[in-house]
């Protein structure tokens, strides 16, 4: 038996690199899944398809959202779990970015946060009016918390994700929908491979071999994190078992942000 | 001046950041008193009071409040560091550590609030690293973690007559760190490395906490209580991963 069995899940960005794991950890878990994103394969280079039932979806277009809620009715009646894993980075300092590059950064996580949230919510009522609750899980991050150098978009988006989380949680909990955030420290996937071989991480002349050496190294555990990590989290979150649990930012971070900064002494 | 007509008694102004209190105090216009374990060091203002004074001790603490009487301004800055791991630290480490920075401060608190000045402030000195911890400083983080947590609960229970604040250091030139880094096995790459940490471009100075000290002890403050005041020049609002700083 699955901790999510009979349940219907959307996952956006459900072809990028943890959204994939969370998909097929959710299936495993005996959920029926979208797989939300732009493209069957995700929007960054990855490994093939990814599992789930894939969903073609802009999560900043509002007729978009709205369709693919209608869809999901349609198909099968109910939504029980959105988790909200769609989001971009823009590798720059405030003084580098366009406007058009913070409102794309806040386009996709923030306002698809806010749309898919908002026309979900019918669909995660009568989930919960059913008496079988109903979560959101939101992607944050420790950049909410910290900043990473030349980030300023990405930071700022991550902040606003953990307020309106907060928000969310507040507003539906009376409904029965619970709404927390998932805070990812340093995660393998292509979104941090492109950081760290990037110019504005600082890390220049060094290989991606040697930054993820030194990365684990700066960690407690030292380790980083895969996608299947966040998604043991995330399935928590979505699961029965975490019926207590709303407004809150989960850190999953191999202790980074425990430790004051790690100096070379 | 900001202070002046105020009477404050500041623990551990010896040296470092309790002695920049001090002078920033006195050059305020207000009366100081501090203590400390030894004799009355040399330098120290003529118009200053010393007490020897063990502040982990109860019956000494109650002892100096009774001398010094009715004050306006409390600050609990002497503290202990030592440096090493739950699984290093004996008996005496806890006695010492726990009894300077966790029992001091609520002997000085328990001693003067009672007789403290309406409108009175209350200053505890805690630490970024009550908030994230610093490796092999266990009793020491969470020493400041506990003073960070009285913090809040003075300034519950005696509203409104207290104020009560924590100032947060990071790393503050004192004779502290310079021994840290004399450790390093490259003491010059470990320094430059520290500072590259910083947005700040620098590490603290003394003044720079005796200058929140100020504010928070000032009328401008009457509205703060209950938080704790990071003064670290950017060091923890960057994450640890800094790959320019990797080796």
């Amino acid at each position: 038996m699955g901790t999510l069995d009979g349940k219907v899940a959307l996952v956006t960005g459900g072809r990028g690199g943890i959204g994939r794991a969370v998909v097929s950890r959710f299936e495993r878990e005996g959920a029926h899944v979208y797989a939300a994103d732009l493209a069957e394969g995700g929007s960054l280079p990855g490994d093939g398809h990814g599992t789930g039932e894939f969903l073609r979806l802009d999560v900043t277009l509002e007729g978009d959202v709205a369709a693919a809620m209608d869809r999901v009715r349609g198909e099968r009646g109910r939504l029980d779990v959105l988790v909200n894993a769609a989001g971009v980075e823009i590798e720059k300092t405030i003084e580098e970015t366009t406007l058009e590059e913070w409102n794309r950064c806040f386009a996709v996580n923030v306002t698809g946060m806010f749309l898919t949230s908002k026309h979900a919510l019918p669909l995660l009522r009568e989930a919960a009016g059913r008496g079988a609750g109903a979560s959101v899980v939101n992607f944050g991050s420790y950049d909410g918390f910290i900043a990473d150098p030349g980030l300023a978009a990405y930071c700022a988006s991550k902040g606003a994700v953990h307020a309106l989380t907060r928000a969310m949680a507040c507003d539906h909990g009376p409904e029965g929908i619970r709404v927390n955030a998932v805070c990812p420290g340093y995660v393998d996937t292509p979104m941090l491979r492109s950081f760290f071989a990037g110019e504005a991480s600082g890390g220049g002349g060094k290989t991606l071999d040697q930054l993820q050496s030194a990365v684990r190294n700066v960690h407690p555990l030292r380790t980083y994190g895969t996608p299947g990590d966040v998604a043991n989290l995330v399935n928590w979150l979505a699961s029965d078992e975490a019926r207590y649990a709303s407004g809150q930012l989960w850190v999953l971070d191999g202790g980074l942000s425990a430790q004051v900064q790690q100096m070379n002494l | 001046m900001r202070l002046s007509g105020k009477r404050a008694v500041v623990t551990g102004g010896r040296q470092g950041i309790g002695r920049a209190i001090v002078d920033a105090f006195l050059a305020e216009g207000c009366r100081v008193e501090t203590c400390g374990r030894g004799e009355r060091p040399d330098g120290i203002d003529g118009a200053v009071g010393w007490t020897k004074l063990d502040v982990s001790d109860p019956g000494s603490a109650g002892e100096f409040a009774s001398a010094v009487g009715e004050i306006d301004i409390l600050v609990n800055n002497a503290g202990i560091q030592v440096e090493k791991t739950v699984v290093d630290s004996s008996d005496a480490d806890w006695d010492l550590v726990m009894g300077a920075n966790a029992r001091g401060v609520f002997n000085l608190c328990r001693a003067f609030i009672p007789i403290m000045a309406r409108g009175g402030s209350v200053i505890n000195l805690g630490s970024i690293s009550g908030r994230a911890a610093d490796p092999s400083m266990a009793l020491y983080n969470a020493s400041k973690a506990f003073v960070h947590g009285l913090t809040r609960s003075i300034a519950v229970d005696h509203g409104p007559d207290i104020r009560c604040n924590a100032i947060c250091p990071g790393w503050i030139e004192t004779g502290m760190l310079e021994a840290g880094f004399a450790l390093a096995g490259d003491p010059e790459a470990a320094r430059a490395d520290a500072i590259a940490r910083h947005a700040s471009g620098r590490f603290g100075r003394p003044g720079d906490i005796a200058a929140m000290a100020v504010w928070l002890a000032s009328e401008e403050a009457g509205f703060a209580t209950g938080q704790l005041f990071t003064v670290d020049g950017g060091l923890t609002a960057a994450s640890p991963l800094r790959p320019g700083l990797f080796q």
